[in-house]
């Protein structure tokens, strides 16, 4: 049982860690789905109770805390070694009598050939997989086997780290890729796909993986055809659904009551991925290993914090999704919102995700709903630059001429509990800006009674610690400190103390979509959103969504390219912050 | 006042008056400060020498006293600033409001022929002439035994002058003018007649002005008292002030330091005698003090509450070269432990001064360092170096050095472990090591943080959570780089975590050179600013505390644990270290970075 979860075991020892009574420890107020449920909860179970607690479910994690204890925990690199012990370590024994089947449902789509396939070759090239698995594509579309191996391959790239049989390992890849055509509300379809999927699983447990990489609004459709015909009868089914969740509380109330008809919490994944970026995992690291920087981590301290989002380009012919949501919806109340949740949670019990969940879930509860004056949004307009013109919002062929749907939005948040009471939490989220970016700033607060005072000119706050995660581009993590300029008089100027993650780790840093897919593979709910996070998350946000839409706000308009409306900097000068971002010091 | 009596220079000067832009606290170096700042210079200069002739008897007034005239200044400064004040109209002030013109001060190098004088202070006095850190009226003159002539001594100096590497015009013309300024003459240095005769000359070339005068002694202890006396009856100033500037060693232990201060108090008194230890003038131990009290974030954590253990580190990688007689007298602990490092500690454990003035800081020192229980005999570990051969060649033993007794017992390595008795650092361990003929060279703080409590990634770390602790770095020589190691996520899909580094290294951020040591310490002697200087009463806490152990040493004979010359010393520095629970933060898996 546990071994079906493991991505790369490989067929070896003996399944010390099986035992089939884990199948009745399984949920009994689920019972009604219990073929979904039965296989979804003991793996969890067992897991925390006998492997002492993984703690997100990657396999490496067994690495450390067995190799850890020879005393060199900090060992540098991936040793292979280790891996291998990994694999003796985890028994093997159901993995030859089980499989995965992942459908992505919607494979002709773009997300599907960008993220999706690329990702799961990834998965495959490092060996993350498990041993027996097919990937099916399913659509509208009429394609055969070769044309989606076709399709697919043309987006495959290997790591930049390791290019070694690379041409090998797309090719096994491809073979195990199929293609069923279908309409996506057609239980009939997916039937046939469940035929077809169990010839491949030629009688061995199946589990199964639902990629929903289409429209909202056939999700409840999918997901019924799926769960009715083709889910499976022995292993589990899971679903992984993208945004956009809803449009406010009631919708999204509704799509998760229709998505329980006909699956329950467990096996639905909502992703978010943006909480499967690098440095976003390693903000709970951060925190939480290191001593010195959860002594600060609070209103004594911390000054302000800021989401910061920004995109280069606009939507570029593809505004029709977008205008229907706004940037809103899109950036602030999923991605940036969750970011926070993370930064400002209670510590957990442990990292299991069900205890994460709760704090994060405290978080968001604990905050005031937004208010409009707490909020700037923007739309970009035409600009000509260097003889170019760029075009503005309107501009775009699938966006109505008069549009007001912002794509861009400031927003001032505030937590009331005993940790974060009266600290802004500043997001900010852009399209069309003058560059691409994703960071989270701190500001600290300035030094009490600083000695150094007259170094600094009238206003301390200029001169404040801040702790910067680069999110993206060029990951990074650096923490601004006051430091003397070497020379002989005494001159204060802020240094970074800095973590350049291209610097220090050569090798590629995985794609968000890559470490999801695995999570949801192994069960591992942490980076999900919980149904009750959503609630939570959009109950803050549908107040001001539809007051801004029923006194039809016009948003601030700025220029192609440019540093967005100036209203975000009068939104910050209220809550007295000053955007990290757009400072003298550009970076 | 420290915040500014020592921002002289046109490099310097400017951060807190120059504000406006963005940041303000950053201001470029661009040469109109330079007015500003000489200005200043020849502000003080006149008024520091009346205030120290007439209240020599009390520092602290005499000190707050140019503060509050320093302030003053300095809010004036700003307040012409604002107006818009021309290049012209500064020119005009520093001649209308300040007598610069008659007042020049006088740099006499006693033991001028001697190494240090030759590598270390007249190189530096150069290089703060280049700077324009000297003012305008100055003479340097060297005084020694041996028989020379001004032109043999310019000779002899402008060998081992060179210029900044960031700033290389004029180079050649700014060391013409600059050896023209250098004189010589020769004396014993228990001749009052002989410094009789170096104060006429003195008198000749201060024309009449305000004269100050500044004496560097570079000499062997033994003479010190001898040089002063002379100095000050024969060749003080008489209508400014005279300071003396003095090396270590002061004494061998708590009873020969007191003499030997009470020796120089019958001719000197406190504001006159300036004790250099030049690790105080080291870059990176300036920036301690910033560090802790300008970044919000260190404070918090400066205690026992979440400092597990500080370590102060240094080590040479070469022995005494055919030089150790001096040495064999004194040892690592004299030479090494009971200044440079104690006084690192004094810097690094200190409660936050009232403010930046010398008086303060120095009080507040004074504090740690009485704090503290005296070294004990179990607490601490010594060495000696023995002769080794790698790749062929063969690297002499301490006692292969001719200069050396064969049966000395002379440590040239120490490790000790010290505790201070106060709320913030009760149980503490404060290890200190020094060494020379190791394996590399260096000078660094180790600050290590106590694990985190009930630490959920726990289970990352293996069994020893003290291992995968926070360290902060401070790296005074070679390379200097601040650097705080942190646990983080290797990137990748798994969850392993590692230490990394968020670090600055100064080379990468700062390309001008960092000033010398010396450097600083000599333009604040010139300027009065005592606050990189040892107090007596400093000193005396320090000897207190270094003196019962030297003692037992040298009674009971200890023998010295002998190491091999290159290696990473004697292995009992790790046993010491284990006493405590302390891992030596320089000798682990990740060496060096």
């Amino acid at each position: 049982m546990a071994a079906q979860i493991i991505p790369c075991s490989s067929p070896s020892s003996s399944s010390s860690l099986a035992f089939p009574s884990e199948f009745n420890l399984c949920n009994p107020r689920k019972c009604c789905f219990s073929r979904w449920v039965s296989q979804v909860c003991p793996r969890i179970r067992t897991r925390n109770h006998f492997r002492i607690k993984t703690s997100n479910g990657h396999p490496l994690n067994a690495v450390s805390m067995q190799g850890g204890m020879d005393g060199n925990p900090l060992a540098k690199g991936i040793n292979p070694e280790e891996q291998e012990d990994f694999f003796i370590d985890i028994s093997d024994g159901e993995e030859a009598h089980s499989t995965l089947s992942i459908t992505v449902v919607g494979a002709s789509g773009d997300l599907a050939k960008k993220k999706i396939f690329p990702a799961l070759f990834a998965l495959y090239y490092e060996d993350w997989l498990p041993e027996n698995f097919v990937i099916f594509g399913y659509a509208r579309t009429k394609l055969t086997d070769e044309e989606l191996r076709n399709m697919i391959s043309r987006t495959l790239t290997c790591r930049i780290d390791k290019r070694a049989n690379c041409e090998d390992k797309m090719e096994q890849f491809l073979k195990r890729c199929f293609y069923h055509s279908g309409e996506y509300s057609s239980e009939e379809h997916f039937a046939e796909l469940d035929s077809k999927l169990k010839e491949k699983e030629a009688g061995k447990r199946s589990n199964r993986l639902f990629y929903l990489s289409i429209p909202p609004n056939i999700f409840v459709d999918v997901v019924r055809c799926a769960s009715r015909k083709a889910s499976s009868a022995n292993g589990w089914t899971r679903v992984i659904v993208e945004k956009p969740f809803g449009r406010d509380s009631e919708s999204s109330a509704e799509l998760t009551r229709c998505l329980k008809k006909y699956l329950t919490e467990e096996q639905i994944f909502r992703i978010d991925h943006y909480l499967g970026k690098e440095l976003v995992e390693n903000l709970s690291v951060l925190r939480f290993s290191n001593l010195v920087f959860e002594p600060l981590w609070s209103r004594n301290y911390i000054r302000n914090v800021q989401f910061i989002f920004s995109e280069d380009f606009g939507t570029e012919g593809r505004g029709g999704y977008f205008d229907n949501y706004g940037i809103i919806r899109d950036i602030m109340q999923n991605h940036l919102l969750q970011i926070l949740a993370l930064f400002a949670m209670e510590t957990p019990v442990s990292l299991d995700a069900e205890d994460i969940r709760n704090e994060k879930v405290k978080v968001l509860r604990s905050m005031k709903p937004l208010e409009l004056e707490d909020v700037i949004i923007g739309q970009y307009k035409g600009h000509n630059k260097g003889g170019r013109t760029y075009p503005g919002y309107i501009d775009d062929s699938t966006v109505p001429s008069n549009s007001i749907t912002p794509t861009f939005a400031a927003a001032a948040l505030f937590i009331n509990n005993a940790r974060w009471d009266g600290v802004p939490f500043l997001m900010k989220a852009g399209k069309a800006l003058h560059r691409k970016r994703a960071e989270i700033r701190v500001q600290f607060r300035h030094v009490p009674g600083n000695l150094y005072k007259r170094n600094f000119g009238t206003d301390l706050d200029k001169a404040t610690n801040e702790l910067v995660l680069r999110v993206q581009p060029d990951e990074a993590i650096y923490l601004k400190i006051n430091n003397k300029v070497p020379g002989l008089g005494m001159r204060l100027d802020r240094s970074d103390l800095n973590l350049l993650y291209r610097a220090r780790y050569p090798s590629e840093i995985p794609d968000a979509y890559e470490r999801l897919l695995l999570d949801a593979i192994a069960g591992e709910r942490r980076l999900f959103i919980r149904s009750d996070e959503l609630d939570a998350a959009w109950s803050l946000f549908t107040p001001l969504l539809k007051e801004l839409e029923a006194k039809k706000i016009a948003p601030e308009l700025y220029p192609y390219g440019s540093r967005g409306p100036v209203g975000a900097h009068y939104l910050a000068a209220k809550y007295n912050v000053r955007w990290g971002d757009l400072g003298g010091d550009d970076d | 006042m420290a915040a500014f009596s020592s921002m002289h220079c046109p490099l310097s000067y400017s951060s807190s008056i120059y504000g406006g832009k963005d940041q303000s606290f950053i201001s470029s170096a661009s040469p109109r400060f330079s007015v500003p700042a000489k200005a200043k210079v020849f502000v003080q200069s006149p008024g520091n020498s009346h205030q120290n002739a007439v209240l020599m008897q009390d520092g602290a007034v005499a000190t707050k006293v140019s503060l509050v005239g320093k302030e003053t200044h300095i809010e004036k400064l700003e307040r012409d600033l604002m107006s818009i004040t021309s290049l012209k109209e500064w020119d005009e002030k520093a001649g209308s409001d300040i007598n610069e013109n008659e007042s020049t001060v006088s740099i006499t190098v006693v033991g001028a022929s001697g190494d240090l004088a030759k590598k270390k202070i007249f190189p530096a006095l150069f290089a703060l002439y280049y700077e324009g850190c000297l003012p305008k009226h100055f003479t340097i003159y060297g005084y020694a035994r041996s028989k020379m002539t001004d032109a043999e001594l310019r000779n002899m100096v402008s060998k081992t002058l060179t210029c900044r590497i960031d700033k290389r015009e004029n180079c050649g013309e700014k060391m013409d003018e600059f050896l023209k300024r250098c004189f010589y003459h020769s004396g014993q240095y228990d001749s009052e007649e002989n410094f009789a005769q170096l104060d006429k000359k003195l008198e000749e070339h201060e024309g009449g002005r305000v004269s100050n005068r500044l004496f560097y002694l570079s000499i062997p202890p033994n003479i010190f008292i001898n040089a002063v006396k002379c100095a000050s009856t024969s060749a003080s100033s008489g209508n400014g002030w005279t300071r003396v500037i003095v090396e270590k060693p002061f004494g061998r232990d708590s009873e020969s330091s007191a003499a030997l201060t009470k020796a120089l108090k019958q001719y000197l008194n406190e504001d006159q005698i300036f004790r250099i230890d030049h690790y105080l003038g080291k870059e990176l131990v300036e920036n301690l003090s910033v560090l802790r009290f300008s970044n919000l974030i260190f404070e918090p954590l400066w205690s026992r509450r979440y400092i597990r253990n500080v370590q102060l580190i240094f080590s040479e990688d070469f022995g005494t070269e055919g030089r150790g007689g001096y040495f064999d007298h004194y040892g690592i602990i004299r030479d090494i432990m009971q200044n440079h490092l104690l006084q690192i500690l004094a810097l690094f454990a200190m409660e936050t001064p009232i403010s930046l003035d010398a008086e303060d800081i120095r009080n507040e020192k004074v504090k740690v360092l009485r704090s503290m229980r005296p070294l004990r005999l179990e607490d601490v570990v010594i060495g000696q170096y023995k002769s080794h051969t790698k790749g062929g060649v063969t690297y002499p033993g301490y006692t292969d050095d001719k200069t050396v007794p064969k049966d000395s017992l002379t440590p040239t390595f120490a490790a000790a472990a010290l505790f201070i008795d106060n709320a913030r650092w009760d149980g503490v361990p404060f290890l200190m090591k020094a060494g020379k003929a190791l394996n590399n060279k260096r000078a660094e703080i180790r600050v290590q943080f106590r694990h985190v409590p009930g630490n959920l990634y726990n289970r990352k770390f293996g069994t020893d959570l003290d291992q995968a602790t926070n360290e902060l770095v401070i790296r005074v020589q070679p390379d200097e780089a601040i650097y705080l190691k942190i646990n983080n996520k290797v990137p990748g899909l798994g969850m392993r975590l590692d230490r990394s580094n968020l670090n600055l290294h100064y080379a990468a951020r700062y390309s001008k050179e960092i000033p010398d040591a010396y450097e600083r310490l000599l333009l604040d002697a010139v300027e009065g600013e005592r606050r990189l200087f040892i107090r007596s009463d400093e000193l005396d806490a320090a000897w207190s505390l270094f003196t019962p152990v030297l003692a037992e040493l040298e009674e009971k004979k200890i023998i010295p644990e002998y190491y091999p010359y290159g290696s990473r010393g004697p292995v009992g520095a790790h046993y010491l270290a284990a006493r405590y629970n302390v891992r030596w933060g320089d000798l682990g898996v990740e060496q060096s970075v």
